[in-house]
């Protein structure tokens, strides 16, 4: 995979959890990104995230919405 | 278009109370100002994971917040625990050198980003452009959109009949053209950040 879509993939709200205590672990394509790529990842996520806020009638983003879900599960 | 800076502490009362409903409404502002904090880490912690579970830990500790005669009292002691995290994180990967110090100072010094109330107009443009996006785009946004984190990305590809980079493309190519539709209606999404 190209780092353009290493960032891309590291820039969303999914990651990972570690099975032994539940706690959100790093996403493998940003473990995979070198340093300027992770400052990309960061940005990137940082101009979505208003983005996706706008865009939901709660105005929360993926990242508001993936913590929200374990605290209300479904 | 910018808005006014707001406290947030508003929703203490019914946090406290163990309302999630108002945890979503206080995260809704505190979540920028909590991820620009991070922002001198982002080459050394995923702070995507970090944020995660400081809002996680500000849910679970903020019956123990108290209001002063300063705005943002949760907000305050939620950078807190978002920056320590963060350097817990950093000394579990590889240690706290002396360079690392640096940082640990570099994050107390972070450029503070005031919360800001949500912006309708902001909102209509958005949404104007969301719906002059192409098919594909379209969908891998939406796709993203509806996930909100819950299932990796090779999973939402797949359901949408895309390989894994197709969908990547698809989603990065959504954004750019968002963000150009947005520019056109004056909003430049470093505004937002």
């Amino acid at each position: 995979m190209s780092d353009d879509d290493l960032i891309e993939e590291a820039a969303s709200a999914f990651r990972p959890r570690d099975p032994r205590d539940g706690r959100a672990r790093p996403h493998p394509a940003w473990l995979d990104l070198d340093d300027a790529g992770r400052q990309a990842a960061f940005d990137a996520a940082a101009r979505a995230r208003p983005l996706e806020a706008a865009l939901d009638p709660a105005g929360l983003s993926t990242t508001a919405r993936a913590v929200l879900a374990r605290i209300r599960p479904r | 278009m910018t808005a006014a800076a707001i406290d947030l502490d508003g929703e203490l009362g019914a946090i406290v109370a163990g309302d999630p409903d108002a945890f979503a409404r206080w995260v809704a502002g505190a979540e920028p100002p909590l991820r620009a904090s991070l922002r001198p880490l982002a080459a050394r912690v995923d702070c995507e994971a970090v944020l995660q579970e400081a809002l996680l830990r500000i849910w679970q500790v903020a019956p123990r917040c108290r209001r002063d005669e300063r705005p943002n009292a949760l907000l305050r002691l939620g950078l807190r625990i978002a920056r320590n995290l963060a350097i817990d994180e950093l000394r579990r990967a590889r240690g706290l050198s002396a360079d690392e110090e640096a940082l640990e100072v570099a994050l107390a010094r972070a450029a503070v980003v005031e919360p800001r109330a949500p912006d309708p107009l902001l909102r209509r443009a958005i949404e104007e452009c969301r719906r002059a996006l192409p098919q594909k785009p379209a969908a891998a946004l939406e796709a993203r959109l509806e996930s909100a984190g819950a299932e990796p990305d090779q999973r939402l590809a797949e359901r949408l009949r895309m390989k894994l980079n197709t969908f990547l493309q698809n989603v990065t190519r959504a954004k750019k053209l968002l963000a150009a539709c947005l520019r056109e209606h004056g909003v430049e999404l470093e505004e937002l950040t």
